[in-house]
């Protein structure tokens, strides 16, 4: 990818983030430490990786998403808002009384939204379902998952891996948001997963660590998998929490935030300085 | 032929083998469990339509929630507790609230799995599956409806659970029974009381209401073979045509057949009603037969406790 390339993804990254704080406008409060530690990745992944078309959201070639931590869905709905699954004005909604985007997703309520999750440790395996019919069917595509890293002591997660790496689910490809906290304090002290590369590996995954901010990392990194022959594939990206406010980011406080004004004033002053940098850059090389 | 004795699972798989034949979009996924459950001949028949997973029954579910969304329709069946309450958020979440197309079968189900004790008894899983939005609850009570009801279930769209048992168990109705889902079969009218059974002992109703006819008590016999949902209509002409009912079910009271037709009928057309069950305890372990006396689910207790209801007015 060409530096431009990746700059108008920043810039699509940014336009997310500043989708996130719509929604949190509206409702007030949600899980925004979490979606905020991987705009990058969602934003790489419907702006670049994903053969998707949101005119015909249930396409049977289309690749398909997992939210397993489905409390990140804030970030989702921003993405599939901005891709055009649906109109953006559906984001004013969020918090409101049968408003098609709730607090975790609901695939009957909107369109490109591929399973209901908020439970943890469930997404997994509906994963590998998914990818082992795709295989049956012969389909090129492939089968995302976005999980949490404090969403791995669940024990259903490591059933799915097992099984996924028992079926060689090569057209697999899991992202660890490893923003290293979650709601108690660090995920190492609540409840350690380290060394997570190696325990992916013991389970059979191809393994990679990558820095989840990264929007060229992500796709270059991508478009190897699957980096084993017969293994399913694990980035592991390492993230900031709240990445993008600089009150919050990398505090555990703001995994659920109920929004200040003078907080959210800030937080529109943060989008706004990534912003004017964006364009600077940008002017620089032409664009 | 009726009242020959035949094997539950071996029913079941050789159905599930049937249909498969002609819809290939059946897959069966075992958690260590497809041989156990009468499915061994759909793997040595279609082993590219069959995946292993070993004893993981929560990954099961959601990798059947996921090959259901590509258009398969998966067919899971082991121990009935292990894919009912071991699993039941993923039931719920990955199957009830994605709607998916997964017919769920639970073996061994009630006290068939006598001296092995309550963890492997199901006596709960009606009261559970059945809170679940959406999903159809199937209870056949002979090897013929076991047959009908997985070809129903299949052609169902939308998740299943269906429970069966272990031991043989007698033919009660020709092959060419009218079997719905969601429609009860009145297999004998009568009009002093409604004796209503489900699953593996409705033979037990069946052996009640033919004591009972001797001793001059007209039964109306009614198999509720599928639990929801449920045959409102019946049950409802029931109630007001005969105003006594008596279900009997190997299965917890609470939740149960029972709590379901009480449900409906305490709201639109209460009746006296007598629910032979199991109560607030966990079931002991020891021969089936025996087992099923101690909880009185024979057919002369059945007769006995019907006797007394109709007596105390």
């Amino acid at each position: 990818m060409n530096s431009k390339e990746i700059l108008k993804l920043e810039y699509t990254a940014l336009k997310i983030r500043r989708n996130i704080l719509r929604l949190i406008r509206a409702g007030e409060a949600g899980h925004v430490g979490g979606a905020l530690s991987s705009v990058e990745i969602v934003t790489a992944l419907y702006f670049n990786l994903l053969n998707v078309d949101p005119s015909n959201p249930k396409w049977p070639q289309r690749d398909r998403f997992v939210l397993s931590a489905g409390h990140k869905c804030l970030v989702l709905y921003a993405a599939l808002a901005e891709r055009g699954f649906f109109n953006v004005s559906i984001l004013d909604t969020y918090g409101a009384l049968d408003s098609p985007i709730p607090g975790h997703p609901n695939m009957h309520k909107l369109p490109g939204i591929e399973t209901n999750t908020g439970a943890l440790g469930h997404g997994l395996s509906i994963a590998g379902g998914m990818a082992l019919g795709l295989r049956m069917d012969k389909s090129q595509s492939r089968v995302y998952v976005l999980m949490g890293d404090g969403e791995l002591a669940e024990g259903s997660n490591w059933e799915a891996a097992s099984a996924a790496s028992m079926h060689k689910l090569e057209n697999l490809i899991v992202f660890v948001d490893r923003n290293k906290l979650q709601i108690s304090g660090p995920t190492i002290e609540v409840m350690s997963y380290e060394p997570l590369d190696e325990r992916w590996r013991s389970f059979g995954w191809s393994v990679r660590i990558i820095d989840g901010h990264n929007l060229e990392s992500i796709i270059s990194n991508v478009k190897q998998a699957p980096f084993e022959k017969g293994k399913p594939s694990v980035i592991i990206a390492d993230t900031l929490k709240s990445k993008g406010l600089s009150f919050a980011e990398g505090k555990v406080s703001y995994h659920y935030w109920k929004a200040k004004p003078e907080e959210m004033e800030q937080a529109e002053l943060d989008l706004d300085n990534i912003e004017k940098q964006l364009k600077a850059k940008m002017e620089r090389i032409g664009l | 032929m009726i009242n020959e004795l035949k094997d539950p699972r071996k029913t079941f798989g050789e159905a599930v083998l049937e249909a498969a034949g002609s819809n290939h979009n059946i897959v069966v996924l075992s958690a260590d469990s497809s041989s156990g459950s009468g499915l061994a001949d759909f793997l040595k028949k279609f082993p590219e339509r069959h995946f292993e997973f070993g004893i993981m029954e929560q990954g099961v579910i959601g990798f059947a929630s996921g090959l259901a969304t590509t258009g398969k329709i998966p067919v899971f069946a082991a121990i009935a507790p292990f894919v009912t309450a071991r699993p039941f958020e993923m039931f719920r979440n990955d199957l009830g609230y994605m709607n998916q197309n997964v017919k769920v079968v639970g073996r061994c189900a009630g006290l068939t799995y006598d001296q092995l004790g309550s963890t492997h008894h199901s006596i709960d899983d009606i009261a559970i599956i059945r809170t679940i939005p959406g999903v159809t609850v199937i209870n056949p009570g002979d090897p013929v409806t076991i047959k009908k009801a997985v070809h129903a279930m299949i052609d169902h769209v939308g998740p299943c659970y269906m429970k069966i048992g272990n031991l043989k168990m007698p033919v009660l109705y020709p092959e060419d029974v009218n079997f719905r889902l969601g429609k009860g079969i009145v297999m004998k009218d009568g009009h002093d009381v409604a004796l209503i059974g489900t699953g593996t002992v409705l033979s037990k109703a069946v052996g009640a209401a033919r004591l009972l006819e001797q001793e001059g008590v007209s039964v109306r016999l009614i198999d509720i073979h599928t639990i929801k949902p449920l045959d409102r209509e019946l049950i409802l002409s029931t109630a007001k045509e005969i105003g006594k009912i008596v279900t009997v079910e190997e299965h917890f009271i609470a939740g149960g057949l029972g709590s379901a037709i009480a449900e409906i009928c305490s709201q639109e057309c209460p009746v006296k009603m007598k629910m032979i069950g199991i109560g607030d305890h966990y079931a002991s372990n020891g021969p089936y037969e025996e087992l099923l006396g101690k909880y009185g689910l024979q057919p002369d207790q059945i007769k006995e406790t019907i006797i007394k209801f109709l007596k105390n007015k």
